[in-house]
């Protein structure tokens, strides 16, 4: 007998795609695009005011990190999915192939014992935060859990679990 | 001295010598640090300057992303590592909560760095109206006020679909109220009292309603964005806020323009009764006296025109209206004077340090409000002044 229960799914709360072209033709595009989707997906949040702020800085980083590192053909997406108090970000986006394995690098950092001394390390001496850094500050700020999705060569995924609605309330 | 950097991003970074404190406020996300320059050397100019402890006032900032946060952290660090005489308070928000999870690393790296979060210092009678046994009276007296306010607000910009918001919102039962008679698109509710969230939310959630959007929040220092709202209503707020007019530029930021901002306050002194009228007058103006001591004006109805003139509205509305023993259960009325009696006279009397004698004197007046209110020919009244103004176009 399978005694396990099944995983409750993640619902999708709301998609958004642009030409990566376009999306890197301003830099203010981040902060818009994750202001939107914020508020868009906090409105029946217990808090949805702090929830919309809370949420807003972290999906800012990782479309920051996109716009630092990703490439202009293709297309770049986002889609918000929830499983209770926990927010799941999944953030296509095009860059070279020799960029993977930074990705693969910088994710795997995030879940290791000295996350948190590498970030404290960063804050004091760095002048200037890194991509690494960035998702360190996911995994530690926002208690991210973070990892990869490759499924083709030009474009990366990245799967950003956010328990945000414990945090917020 | 006064450095001021007013940059094309909405943040601003300005440095008060008074009280040695360097704020930084609004969205801050630059691509590079050479876009915040002016701000990091306005910050630099601050440290020179200062002696002892410089705080950072970090409680109005929405925004920051990490290109800010490490440009900020590294000034902030470095003079750590040049200036062992120098000490930083960084003060954050509760309301802001990544504020306090980003800023507490540097305590971790520099023990010359400090946080605090700001929170209960909100405004000095926040302890007396955010007691969890007054709930049921402040129930009491919405219900009271409400059998007028709903005949006064479509004149002061209440009508069907509208988004409005109200500000502290206390325990949600004026938001309740305003959804069932007149059905906005969209209502916001913000209280800085978390116990009083937690029971409008428990009220909402019995009432199967899920569309008012309570929020955590302080009323001088809102999250909610500019321009976004047709109606901000503010009731028996301003006259328990030490600086009301900061209250009010808040409101003012977050009403759309043609839209408008409504306020109930009240003029305590007036409160008054038949028989026993001398006593209920002397109580009352003490209770005046009272407030005013804890920095709160509760004879501010009548000023409502000139606070709102000053805060730049127009077509200001101003009415007034006498809550009574006539209306409904004159024990309604009596249990609201009872309350009253228990917080004004049994605690913030005693707190003032206000002798026996007087706090007798003082609890008869509201006692022979009492009696004046269940006399079958009596008569006791509590006026409360209702204002709007139009935020211009």
């Amino acid at each position: 007998m399978h005694a396990a229960a099944a995983e409750p799914a993640f619902e999708p709360l709301i998609r958004l795609e642009m030409e990566m072209e376009t999306f890197l033709s301003d830099w203010q595009h981040c902060d818009y695009l994750s202001s939107f989707l914020a508020r868009m997906i906090s409105h029946n949040r217990t808090d949805p005011v702090r929830h919309a702020n809370f949420f807003s800085s972290a999906l800012n980083e990782l479309l920051e990190v996109s716009f630092r590192g990703g490439s202009s053909g293709g297309r770049i997406g986002c889609t918000v999915y929830r499983q209770g108090e926990l927010e799941r970000v999944k953030l296509s986006f095009p860059c070279p192939p020799g960029q993977h394995d930074f990705y693969r690098e910088a994710v795997s950092k995030t879940r290791k014992g000295d996350a948190y001394a590498r970030y404290l390390d960063a804050v004091s001496t760095a002048l200037a935060p890194t991509r690494e850094i960035v998702l360190l500050d996911l995994a530690i700020n926002f208690e991210a859990e973070i990892s990869l999705e490759e499924e083709a060569s030009s474009s990366i995924t990245l799967v950003v679990d956010l328990p945000l609605g414990g945090i917020v309330s | 001295m006064n450095i001021a950097t007013t940059l094309s991003t909405p943040h601003q970074a300005v440095y008060d010598p008074n009280s040695q404190e360097f704020s930084v406020a609004g969205v801050i996300r630059p691509r590079s640090v050479d876009e915040i320059a002016p701000s990091l050397s306005a910050l630099r100019q601050a440290i020179e300057v200062a002696r002892g402890v410089l705080y950072i006032n970090v409680k109005r900032l929405v925004q920051m992303n990490n290109t800010a946060f490490h440009a900020f952290s590294r000034v902030i660090l470095d003079a750590c590592r040049s200036r062992s005489d120098i000490r930083f308070v960084v003060v954050t928000s509760s309301v802001v909560g990544w504020t306090e999870r980003m800023f507490r690393h540097l305590s971790r790296i520099e023990p010359q760095v400090t946080v605090e979060v700001y929170d209960s210092k909100f405004y000095p009678g926040q302890s007396f109206v955010e007691d969890t046994s007054f709930i049921p009276i402040l129930r009491t007296q919405t219900k009271m006020t409400w059998r007028h306010e709903r005949a006064i607000l479509p004149r002061h910009g209440m009508r069907p679909g509208i988004h409005m918001a109200d500000i502290c919102c206390g325990i949600g039962d004026f938001a309740v109220l305003v959804r069932k008679e007149f059905q906005p698109a969209r209502i916001v509710a913000l209280d800085h009292s978390r116990a009083s969230l937690a029971y409008a939310r428990n009220v909402a959630a019995d009432f199967g309603i899920v569309d008012i959007e309570y929020s955590y929040g302080d009323a001088s220092e809102m999250l909610l964005e500019d321009d976004q709202f047709d109606l901000v209503t503010c009731r028996h707020s301003l006259q328990i806020f030490n600086q009301p007019h900061v209250l009010l530029k808040e409101l003012y930021r977050i009403c759309k323009p043609g839209g408008r901002v409504y306020i109930t306050n009240e003029k305590n002194s007036h409160c008054l009764g038949e028989p026993r009228s001398q006593s209920i007058q002397w109580t009352y103006n003490e209770v005046a006296k009272l407030f005013s001591h804890f920095e709160m004006d509760v004879e501010l109805g009548p000023k409502s025109r000139r606070f709102l003139a000053d805060a730049g509205f127009e077509d200001i509305r101003v009415e007034s209206f006498m809550v009574t023993n006539l209306d409904g259960d004159p024990q309604d009325f009596a249990d609201i004077i009872t309350a009253w009696e228990n917080v004004y006279a049994g605690e913030m009397a005693v707190k003032r340090g206000d002798p026996p004698e007087f706090i007798e004197r003082f609890r008869q007046g509201f006692r022979d409000h009492i009696f004046a209110a269940l006399h079958p020919k009596g008569y006791a009244g509590w006026p409360i002044w209702a204002a709007s103004g139009r935020k211009p176009l």
